[in-house]
């Protein structure tokens, strides 16, 4: 297996992830993927470790999904709980579909940040990846998450 | 469900199996290499094979005009600036990848400015020093045949006249919408970022 492979094998799911979080949409994450590991494929000669290759990869894929015209099926708030209201017990892919929502519905930037927070990256690592500094970031998680809660208790009320 | 760590359990639900194998990735990588970047090295080839190629007949062909000359060198001058604009611009991508997302909005930006300075000035001087090589070029081969060269003069400002003043504009125009379209979206995230920064 080349060193390529090994590291699509290792970052695609999350890479995948992050794109979903942002778009929520599972087609476009798919070709952002794709569009992510071939700048991976390409700058992997010269890539000289100054940074983590996670960092490397997550800056690519976020860059590629900031670049991405069209973020398709952003629902407006106000449509969503009707969807919800006769589900009398959330499936994991429920659950996982409404998280998806809310998330689409906080501004491109936080959609990021929140991604990578949630997929597991340290913070100092999402500072190099979004360009703030770690302890701007901490404050930007700590908001994004209250904003979240509030949606998803908001979910939660018309339910 | 609003709890961090469930939400992290959530997350890390979704399904990935649908992903293309690193095979399938790889193949497409092999497309792509012919593809993506095809048409600015299209364009960067062309362009120096005609330099060449002007270069080689102004070198081999005993003309006796200067106006042939100059309005060769003219030409010849006017693909190696196109040439040299399209290397310049894919050199630039080229060294995109290794950046944060700040840096890349202002790289963004600064190709948006790049683009309305080349339709401004860099494509005016292309196309102005294209068009009078153009018209120099032909003197020589005309001056002699005043139908010819009235009936080649009247085609050759027809034409530039239809690319000046009807295509060049729509072009314009066109790109000017997308640009500007991009440029509000580019701003509005780079406002998120910069409240980061100062909140």
């Amino acid at each position: 297996m080349t060193a390529f492979e090994e590291i699509y094998n290792s970052y695609a799911p999350q890479v995948y992830r992050v794109c979903f979080g942002y778009t929520n949409d599972a087609d476009q994450a798919k070709d952002l993927v794709q569009d992510t590991f071939i700048a991976v494929w390409k700058g992997l000669p010269g890539f000289r470790h100054q940074s983590q290759i996670s960092t490397w990869i997550f800056r690519i894929a976020t860059n590629h999904c900031l670049r991405a015209i069209e973020v398709a099926k952003r629902m407006p708030a106000a449509e969503l709980p009707f969807h919800l209201a006769d589900t009398p017990e959330e499936s994991p892919e429920e659950k996982l579909s409404i998280l998806y929502r809310c998330i689409a519905e906080l501004d491109e930037t936080e959609r990021i940040i929140i991604s990578l927070e949630l997929e597991g990256l340290p913070q100092a690592e999402i500072a190099l990846v979004v360009g703030l500094s770690s302890g701007n970031v901490r404050v930007k998680i700590h908001r994004i998450k209250e904003k979240l809660a509030q949606k998803l208790k908001a979910y939660e009320q018309f339910r | 469900m609003n709890n961090l760590d469930n939400l992290k359990a959530i997350w890390h639900t979704a399904k990935t199996d649908n992903l293309p194998t690193s095979k399938e990735v790889m193949r497409l990588i092999g497309k792509f290499r012919s593809q993506k970047l095809r048409n600015k090295w299209l364009v960067i080839i062309l362009s120096l094979l005609l330099f060449a190629v002007i270069v080689a007949v102004l070198y081999i062909v005993p003309f006796k005009m200067a106006t042939t000359y100059a309005g060769g060198a003219m030409m010849a001058l006017s693909s190696l600036l196109l040439a040299a604009t399209n290397f310049r611009s894919l050199k630039r991508f080229n060294q995109l990848e290794d950046c944060s997302n700040l840096d890349f909005l202002a790289f963004i930006e600064q190709t948006r400015k790049n683009q309305i300075f080349y339709y401004k000035r860099t494509m005016v001087t292309i196309i102005s020093l294209c068009a009078v090589g153009w018209l120099l070029y032909l003197y020589e081969v005309t001056y002699q045949h005043p139908l010819w060269c009235i009936g080649i003069y009247s085609a050759a400002a027809i034409y530039l006249a239809v690319m000046w003043f009807i295509v060049r504009p729509r072009a314009f125009k066109r790109d000017t919408e997308k640009l500007n379209a991009t440029r509000e979206r580019f701003e509005n995230i780079l406002k998120q970022l910069k409240s980061y920064e100062t909140s």
